[in-house]
């Protein structure tokens, strides 16, 4: 994480993401997933084959592309849809564009109520026996039961939770990494799944986005960096307030 | 030669990828803004832009009492004593909005963290705002003043007598029996443990290189 400031002197923290050898693997359609829209297998980091059984490297063989940590899909309309063994850059997204992040949290292991829901626990003393972070009541009288989903003990951490609404500051297309607004779940240099936010008031935000993917073959020539506008580069001199 | 502090990356398990980015945005912004070298115990006057300021920019000279953090948010605090009430504010190396930063007296102390000035007796935080540049002698060596700090009586915000902080520059007035007493806190097997030690002289030199190529462009 890194700090970022704006043209007006604030700053903001902001979580490198780098996209590493991301490809397209494979196209599933609407009435073969039987979902509501098209899917799209994309696979991330290169890693070796020879850690898993031939059976799971054919999707990875169809594409043409050396086997990938982590598989995970997009739904698509029809008009996005590209073809498998297609790489993505971090291109694919602009400064200024709202984000949504997904990833596997860091897992705390079992962990007690007090951590795993926040709960109050009992005082330290004042006649407190051999209770200071237990749970206490669980239900009531008249309940006579515990009901499902009853907040108590267990595993926590290590599940899939989505940051929504982060801005898309800066994006390099050297080493492609993309700056994104505030924290992400997962440890440093986990895996992470990034796509446009679905929230509704950044429902009209993409200007002119490469569509379907940006090609690194085609027409195109990006500069090395893409800023947001609002940020402060450092080419420019210190900021002053008329 | 001297090498900023916050251009060492600190030791974890980062992509060096990410240190790499962040030092060439900080190579950028030296290129455009001179941020002097200096360390803690020198007086440095700092002019910031502030919205709310008549003339939109504030002037602060102070002694420098702590540099912290690594990378882009590297921090440096500034101690003085104004009206009889003191005054630390800590500044960022990077933030754009400060315009100048003027290196008044060069002088290095005994210690890295000059924290105990706060419970040090106020004619030793006390800077004139507008003094005048002292001016370097020769391109040499800075010169270390030896000062030993006297203190308010106690109790102080920290317990700066424990071998813990390892200070050298307070002239310590306490009776044999406490100094003696804060020594049961000493961990002498802490310089003996290897896992803390940390080698940075390969990486200083591959980052002085790399500083130098890119100042020179």
């Amino acid at each position: 994480m890194m700090p970022i400031w704006t043209k007006s002197g604030e700053k903001h923290a902001v979580t490198l993401l780098k996209v590493q050898d991301c490809h397209v693997l494979r196209y599933v359609s609407k009435e073969e997933s039987g979902g509501k829209t098209a899917k799209l297998l994309v696979g991330g980091k290169n890693v070796s084959p020879f850690s898993k059984p031939e059976s799971a490297h054919e999707i990875f063989k169809e594409a043409g592309v050396p086997r990938k940590q982590k598989v995970s899909t997009f739904n698509v309309t029809d008009d996005a849809i590209i073809k498998p063994g297609t790489p993505l850059y971090a291109a694919h997204f602009r400064p200024g564009q709202f984000v949504d992040v997904t990833a596997k949290t860091i897992g705390k292991g079992f962990q007690g109520v007090m951590k795993r829901w926040g709960f109050k626990g009992q005082p330290a003393s004042h006649g407190q026996t051999k209770t200071h972070r237990r749970p206490g009541a669980i239900s009531t009288n008249k309940a006579a039961k515990v009901y499902r989903g009853k907040k108590m003990p267990g595993k926590m951490g290590n599940i899939y939770r989505t940051s929504f609404g982060l801005k898309v500051w800066r994006i390099n297309t050297k080493h492609d990494i993309i700056y994104v607004n505030g924290s992400v779940p997962g440890h440093t240099n986990c895996l992470v799944k990034v796509r446009d936010s679905k929230l509704p008031t950044y429902k009209d935000c993409n200007k002119n986005p490469p569509f379907p993917t940006f090609f690194a073959d085609g027409d195109e020539e990006l500069p090395e960096d893409l800023f947001d506008e609002e940020i402060f580069q450092f080419t420019e001199p210190s900021v002053t307030f008329a | 030669r001297f090498l900023s502090p916050e251009f060492i990356p600190p030791r974890g398990r980062t992509d060096p990828l990410k240190y790499y980015m962040e030092r060439k945005d900080m190579i950028q912004r030296r290129k455009v803004f001179n941020i002097p070298e200096f360390y803690v115990g020198h007086v440095l006057a700092v002019t910031t832009a502030d919205p709310c300021a008549s003339d939109k920019s504030k002037r602060f000279v102070g002694i420098c009492i702590q540099r912290g953090g690594k990378g882009l948010g590297a921090t440096f605090v500034l101690r003085n004593v104004i009206e009889e009430q003191g005054v630390e504010i800590c500044y960022e190396l990077y933030s754009p909005r400060i315009q100048a930063i003027e290196v008044l007296k060069l002088e290095k102390r005994l210690d890295e963290n000059l924290m105990y000035l706060r419970d040090a007796l106020p004619e030793y935080s006390t800077f004139d705002v507008n003094m005048r540049p002292v001016p370097r002698m020769a391109h040499e060596e800075i010169p270390v003043n030896k000062l030993q700090v006297r203190m308010k009586p106690k109790p102080w915000s920290k317990r700066w007598e424990r071998p813990k902080y390892n200070i050298k520059g307070i002239k310590f007035e306490l009776p044999e029996h406490k100094m003696k007493a804060a020594q049961k806190w000493s961990q002498p097997w802490l310089e003996f443990d290897m896992l803390r030690e940390y080698d940075t002289s390969k990486i200083e030199e591959k980052i002085r290189k790399e500083l130098s190529e890119e100042l020179e462009k």
